[in-house]
């Protein structure tokens, strides 16, 4: 009781960074999660063209133009080389076309005539070319069908007039899910910031040297010492996760209580767990409190960057996402990622998750053997 | 008296230097006992053997009647260890200090509270149970690390050098309140650098130098062992070499030195050393400020034996 009870002042004392840590989680998962509303929801978009006609606006080449003009947003610029480069490169314009002199001509006379464009290669310009593609497709078809000009643009058109009905059919509450995703995410940051900053001051306390020689000449049982110190450490760890977990019911709300919610809790529990094996292995490698701060703080806004956990993990590069997988952090966050769009759950879409969940386990073992080995060199040198 | 601490041929290496070599004493109950010695003389690896924070070469160490080990707690319930640096949380009040080191052998909350009250009394500290150590002077700090070694009533303590870099206020007060634990029937090791400590506070005193006991016994006893009978200092200023290689041929002198505007002079045993010095002086037409005269103390003896001072 003596070491718990020295366990939970010396934790009092250090109650600020708890508390610090948690209001940052309240503050940016609360702001993000607001700003990332109807996330997966479908909305169209148009790109800015420019059309520049060299052609006789009639026929082939104004009914082109009319299509353009109906699917995309036309921008008026001055057909000017500097006036049109200065706005591709300020994006006021995605896709310039510009239709050659006689393009109706040679186009009916099967001379295949190309169009000149200049892009800004983002995707609203392929989005562009889409659009452009599907009318130049469709008037080479009904060309080798009739090259008569008015059944041709009558054609077109009628093909053009059919619509396709996009509907989400999922039954998933993408919104909510994508919520929790992103509160349990930055999750990432507070339980591996809060956890291994407090335990490794705690742990940097009770194991000062001096401090440990004179309770080493004590009378007390040095493994139920240890024992007591380990027990109290996870306890706060615990404590932490369900504090977390039961903010995330007031935040997230009612996808907490579906099998969704339980994902999420049981893979934060791993990884808190996984956390606190790495804030032994922390505390059992620094001791100058001092140094803890960097080290902290390298560790978790390192992992919690690099594995996705402020930033959304698709906007990441393929190469930095590589070197995230020495992380724990990264297998938990894509377990989140997983979890939000899990459809069906049964065994087979658990199998990835429980895999990704074994990698945490690993680490944490990993954490827990280089632990006790430098813990008993340590002991060994004296 | 029965023996409550027996080391026996104790010998520690550190690859192929010996740190402690064949050494053997004892500690007898309710004795004060000193152990000197200069840095690297190998007190602190004895006291750490015999606490069994260090693993030995050869060699037996018991204490009150029992081989040490690191899972002796019957016998570790009964020692007290004052280390020369403060070992204190920081994050923890006076109080609460001394509450954390002294449940580490009392579960008995009631008896605890007693003990804490006791060892806040006998360092007086009590104005400041509720300071933390970064409020305390580096001497209130050096009280509050001796209560957390004694809070315990240990019957076996061992205190590192405890008044290193202390105020002579706290001084006193750690000293009277090591007298008290003697007196109340604590055994007690004694380490540190200051002679007129152990010529104040110890019954028997252990000179150690590189590993070995080069002598032992009583502050009298110790003194004895030294050819020097007088030590006479002479303040004067600016005193030619002449004089001193005069003075050096006198009868019964065995060194002098000059420093500092000080002239001291060792006499053997003998007679009436310091008329004739004075003669001399008078002869010469030699000023001086002052004269005085003093027995060897326990540096001296430590001098003659080791051929450096305590401190080095």
């Amino acid at each position: 009781m003596t070491v718990f009870n020295t366990f939970l002042k010396i934790l009092n004392k250090n109650k600020f960074i708890i508390i610090m840590y948690t209001v940052i989680l309240i503050t940016f998962a609360g702001f993000n999660m607001k700003t990332s509303d109807n996330r997966l929801s479908f909305v169209s978009s148009k790109p800015d063209v420019l059309v520049i006609n060299n052609d006789e606006n009639i026929g082939l080449t104004k009914d082109l133009i009319e299509y353009i003009n109906k699917n995309t947003n036309i921008i008026d610029i001055e057909d000017k080389k500097d006036n049109i480069n200065d706005a591709l490169f300020y994006r006021e314009v995605n896709y310039i076309i510009y239709i050659p002199k006689n393009y109706r001509k040679d186009f009916l006379n099967g001379l295949n005539p190309k169009l000149k464009i200049k892009t800004t290669g983002d995707y609203q310009a392929s989005l562009a070319e889409i659009i452009l593609s599907r009318y130049i497709k469709l008037a080479n078809i009904y060309l080798n069908i009739n090259n008569n000009e008015d059944e041709i643009i009558k054609n077109i058109n009628e093909t053009l007039k059919s619509k396709t009905n996009i509907s989400v059919t999922s039954k998933l509450d993408t919104n909510n899910l994508s919520k929790a995703t992103y509160y349990y995410n930055f999750a990432n940051y507070s339980i591996l910031a809060g956890c291994v900053y407090v335990i490794c001051l705690i742990l940097s306390s009770f194991r000062e040297e001096k401090i440990r020689k004179r309770t080493v000449i004590s009378s007390t049982n040095m493994r139920k010492y240890n024992r007591c110190l380990m027990l109290s450490n996870s306890l706060l760890a615990i404590f932490l996760w369900l504090f977390y977990v039961l903010l995330s019911f007031i935040i997230v709300g009612n996808i907490m209580f579906s099998i969704h919610g339980l994902l999420y809790i049981i893979n934060s529990f791993i990884f808190t767990i996984c956390a606190l094996s790495l804030a032994f292995l922390i505390g059992n490698i620094i001791t100058n409190k001092n140094a803890i701060n960097g080290i902290v703080n390298v560790v978790s806004l390192g992992s919690s960057f690099l594995c996705g956990a402020f930033v959304p993990i698709e906007y990441i590069p393929n190469s930095v996402l590589l070197i995230a997988h020495i992380f724990p952090s990264y297998w938990y966050i894509q377990n989140n990622e997983i979890i939000k769009t899990l459809e069906v759950v049964n065994i087979d879409t658990l199998k990835v998750i429980f895999i990704n969940i074994s990698v945490i386990i690993g680490f944490m073992m990993l954490f827990t053997i280089i632990s006790n080995i430098i813990s008993k060199r340590k002991t060994k040198t004296k | 008296m029965k023996n409550i601490i027996e080391v026996k041929n104790l010998t520690k290496k550190y690859k192929n230097t010996k740190a402690i070599d064949d050494l053997s004493f004892n500690v007898k109950e309710g004795e004060i006992l000193g152990l000197l010695g200069p840095n690297g003389s190998g007190k602190s690896t004895t006291i750490n053997c015999i606490l069994s924070l260090l693993n030995f070469d050869s060699g037996i160490i018991e204490i009150f009647g029992k081989k040490m080990n690191t899972n002796a707690y019957d016998i570790k319930e009964k020692i007290g260890v004052v280390f020369q640096e403060v070992a204190v949380f920081n994050e923890l009040t006076v109080y609460e200090n001394i509450d954390y080191f002294c449940g580490l052998y009392i579960k008995d909350k009631i008896k605890r509270k007693e003990y804490i009250e006791d060892a806040i009394k006998l360092v007086g500290l009590e104005d400041f149970k509720k300071y933390y150590p970064k409020q305390l002077s580096g001497g209130l700090l050096r009280r509050l690390n001796i209560a957390c070694g004694i809070a315990h009533k240990p019957k076996l303590i061992f205190l590192d050098e405890p008044t290193v870099a202390v105020d002579p206020q706290s001084r006193n007060n750690i000293l009277d309140g090591i007298k008290k634990l003697a007196s109340e029937g604590a055994t007690i090791v004694y380490t540190t650098h200051y002679m007129e400590e152990v010529e104040i506070l110890c019954n028997r005193v252990i000179i150690l130098d590189r590993g070995k006991i080069i002598a032992s016994g009583t502050n009298e006893e110790l003194k004895l062992l030294t050819k020097i009978e007088e030590k006479v200092i002479v303040e004067i200023n600016d005193l030619d070499e002449k004089y001193i290689n005069d003075i050096k041929k006198q009868n019964n002198v065995d060194s002098v030195s000059y420093n500092d505007n000080n002239l001291v002079i060792y006499f053997k045993k003998g007679k009436n050393n310091i008329v004739s010095l004075i003669e001399y002086l008078k002869k010469e037409n030699i000023i001086y400020n002052k004269i005085y005269s003093m027995v060897p103390t326990l540096n001296d003896v430590f001098l003659e034996l080791t051929g450096k001072e305590l401190r080095d």
